[in-house]
């Protein structure tokens, strides 16, 4: 046994040896990592984004002035630094000089100045506009700085400049189309550059070779899986490496499985329960606040998955949460009070008054998760204390019409979705564009005016905690609960951090074995 | 063809909501999208705009499907594996349906009544069933048992070649295809077989099968034509179901995402493919049946 020991150790190490002699390199292997989304991206060019699949394809290819950091704070990507006037009028942003565009050319102020004139250039009919709407004017100062002017003081641009930026030399004017051919082969300065839309709807991205970090994974191939609850599966089979968001459903088959890592993490974003206050039952307070209090939200989302159930329009850990305000509990006896001072009388177990009884519809999106088991757990909860609750679900095109642009609704079940900035002002000020409900109230308006002027970050969160105090008294609706996400990733992935609205913003850092 | 575009419109303008709606995020964007686009332009405008453009061969670009590529390079392709299930669908149902009319055609069979039931479940029903089956037993066999399947069989694959087999089988034979197909031919059979020739060709002690195959040709080219349009409306829920890459998913997707000239592209290039179906069949009957060549 021991001369066999011997004989093999000598065999290894002289071929060890000569190996090293003759200066045998041993290939590298290729680390692919195949991801699902629910539908392929129709478009990437990220001045037409309308999916989050498109904005996490966006988030490999193309790269911004700034970006976050792993802590989620403001730091440089494209910019090196920034200087902000004293009146915060207007900043001047210093560009990185060794960054090179997908195709060799390298980057410049002229390809900010086109992009920003580009967004805002009404022809062009952006879908991210509203991401420029702050900025008066821009200019180039040479080829590696730029000046930007603000429509109103803005102590802290850089925190907006996320936006990603285009190639100038592709395109003729700064009026852009959707039908361009750029859709589909963008050109980005970002870590992975788009080869080739596949014939099965699969798109395969391949490292970017002169990007100026040290990239880990060499191809990332995006698969489409429409029925969600298949993509665990491909992933327990091994047809996919990465998931972006695991069904609650789908935890426990995950969670055992030892080929595969959970990942959690927070994103900024809150389901509730939204009243029309225009019309009769809601435009009544009273009745607001007493359904607010004969829902059990803790039944609600124990189906569903797991979460924080929250008392205002922010997400536990934002700076705005107001930890003051608890959420509404439970408490039969008072909503009946309520509803009464409101007006109505319980005959036979059922709320009316005048005659008519108490009766709404819950509309909710065809497409939101698990909508459908919250919807009907909220019929039986309120029918079994005397109101009359009719369901509908609309697909997204109805959704728009009904609810975004008719407002023809009672009360909707929805979520909302926020990036780091998390203004409410859209959904909650009188004057919002998302403001559906018609909800209005002079002091949280004023209130809003004041956190988006203001230059003081304390003063911000002071009226926007305000804010929340009002809102949850009002009750325009009942905020519900912000879902905990989880990712799942395949065990052959490492160092992996996931950005909790982009995804892929660390993916340069991953590794695979 | 004008008429199938016109129908077409009429209820993509019935339909909630437009492109604009699904890519809009204000109402500003959406307004400017909805006069790009033309889509606030009257109906008959839309119509003759499109009907014009249809003559020069050009069916436009897709709106939110894949925002600005041609309808044309769209469906031509995902058409090779539409095409494929449909028309191998129609072989299966055809061929195996016959054979079973010929041995079953003025009998008593437990065969036909076998087919009939079988037949009978609705095609979206048949494709969900059969996938669930398939599914469960790989994933039994993967998480379970430890064992692998082949490479050709995990069902959510995309276009694995077990989907496509079940796709095959559950349009040829779901939605009372296979019941309605078998039961046209064996009515055929039982015609040709009692009438005067085949009587003529027993008494000269004759075989008669060829004599049958011959007369039955020319129906079975009418009938095959006249299940394309069904089987191409099949298609659809079967790709849809079973998650296939196809125009029949296309076409879905078109309707939820309010993509009108994708959804009307492949409505018109649909029934091209049924016309075309139908003038195959009357030349083959002509080309059989040397008794219609002297007629109109």
């Amino acid at each position: 046994m021991k001369s066999v020991t011997k004989f093999s150790s000598t065999i290894f190490s002289k071929w060890t040896l000569s190996a090293v002699a003759i200066g045998v390199t041993l290939p590298a292997i290729a680390t692919t990592l195949r991801y699902a989304e629910d539908q392929a991206p129709g478009i990437v060019n990220p001045v037409f984004t309308t999916t989050m699949t498109e904005a996490r394809v966006n988030e490999l290819v193309f790269e911004g002035l700034y970006t976050d950091n792993e802590d989620l704070a403001t730091t440089p990507d494209l910019a090196s630094s920034i200087e902000v006037a004293e009146d915060a009028m207007s900043a001047v942003i210093s560009l990185r000089q060794d960054v090179i565009w997908h195709d060799g050319t390298g980057f410049t102020a002229e390809d900010v100045v086109f992009t920003i004139n580009t967004m805002r250039n009404p022809e062009t009919l952006s879908t991210e506009v509203g991401r420029v709407e702050w900025i008066e004017e821009v200019e180039a100062l040479d080829d590696y700085s730029v000046e930007i002017t603000f429509t109103s003081p803005q102590p802290s641009p850089q925190d907006k400049l996320n936006f990603k930026i285009l190639p100038h030399s592709h395109f003729d004017s700064e009026t852009m189309s959707r039908g361009d051919s750029f859709r589909t082969n963008p050109i980005g300065t970002g870590p992975y550059r788009l080869v080739q839309f596949n014939d099965d709807n699969s798109v395969t991205f391949e490292v970017f070779d002169d990007y100026r970090e040290n990239v880990g994974i060499d191809e990332l191939i995006l698969r489409e899986v429409s029925d969600k609850s298949y993509q665990a599966r491909l992933l327990l089979y091994e047809s996919l490496e990465a998931l972006v968001r695991v069904l609650p459903s789908d935890l426990a088959l995950l969670q055992n499985s030892r080929q595969v890592e959970l990942y959690p993490y927070q994103t900024n974003s809150w389901w509730f329960l939204g009243f029309d206050e225009t019309e009769p039952p809601f435009d009544d307070v009273r009745v607001r606040q007493a359904v607010s209090q004969l829902v059990d939200v803790e039944n609600l989302l124990a189906p569903i998955g797991t979460g924080e159930i929250l008392s205002g329009p922010y997400v536990k850990s934002s700076p705005f949460y107001n930890h003051e305000v608890e959420p509404w509990a439970r408490n039969d006896r008072e909503a009946r009070l309520l509803l009464e001072d409101a007006g109505f009388t319980q005959e036979g177990g059922a709320w009316e008054r005048n005659g008519e009884p108490l009766s709404f519809t819950i509309t909710a999106h065809q497409g939101l998760e698990t909508a459908q088991m919250v919807v009907i757990n909220l019929q039986s909860q309120l029918r079994s204390k005397g109101i009359e609750v009719q369901t509908e679900f609309l697909d997204e095109a109805e959704w728009k019409v009904r609810v975004w642009r008719e407002r023809d609704f009672d009360s909707m079940l929805s979520q909302w979705s926020f990036d780091r900035n998390e203004d409410v002002y859209s959904q909650l000020h009188s004057e919002g564009e998302r403001n559906f409900g018609g909800y209005s109230n002079d002091r949280v308006d004023e209130l809003l005016d004041i956190a988006r002027n203001a230059t003081d970050p304390f003063d911000k969160r002071h009226a926007l905690r305000l804010v929340h105090e009002l809102i949850h008294e009002d009750a325009p609706m009942l905020f519900l609960w912000t879902l905990d996400s989880y990712a799942a990733l395949s065990r052959s992935t490492r160092n992996v951090l996931i950005h909790p609205f982009y995804f892929f913003t660390y993916v340069g850092d991953w590794r695979m074995r | 063809m004008a008429v199938a575009v016109l129908l077409v419109q009429l209820a993509i303008a019935l339909a909630p909501g437009s492109a604009a709606d699904i890519v809009a995020n204000s109402e500003e964007l959406r307004d400017g999208l909805t006069e790009h686009w033309g889509l606030d332009d009257p109906f008959l405008t839309r119509y003759f705009r499109f009907i014009s453009e249809l003559t020069q061969g050009n069916l436009g670009e897709s709106l939110t499907y894949r925002a600005g590529e041609p309808v044309l390079s769209l469906v031509a392709r995902s058409a090779p594996s539409t095409m494929f299930l449909v028309f191998a669908a129609l072989i299966a149902s055809i061929s195996s349906t016959f054979c079973l009319a010929w041995l079953t055609a003025g009998k008593k069979s437990i065969s036909r009544t076998m087919l009939r039931t079988v037949s009978v479940m609705p095609v979206f029903l048949a494709a969900y069933l059969a996938m669930v089956v398939a599914d469960s037993w790989a994933f039994h066999n993967t998480l379970e048992v430890g064992i692998q399947p082949p490479e050709w069989f995990p069902l959510l694959l995309n276009d694995s070649s077990v989907k496509i087999t079940i796709a095959v089988i559950v349009l040829g034979l779901g939605s009372s295809a296979g019941s309605e197909i078998h039961s046209n031919i064996e009515t055929s059979i039982i015609e040709i077989r009692s009438s005067g020739y085949i009587d003529a060709a027993r008494a000269r002690g004759a075989r008669l099968w060829p004599h049958t195959l011959r007369n039955i040709a020319a129906p079975l080219a009418a009938l095959t034509a006249s299940r394309v349009p069904y089987f191409l409306g099949g298609v659809i829920v079967v790709e849809k179901v079973l998650h296939l890459n196809g125009v029949g998913s296309m076409l879905w997707e078109a309707c939820r995402m309010r993509d009108f000239p994708l959804a009307l592209g492949i409505t018109v290039l649909s029934a091209a493919v049924v016309c075309a179906a139908r003038l195959f069949a009357d030349l083959t009957r002509v080309l059989i049946d040397p008794r219609l060549r002297g007629t109109n």
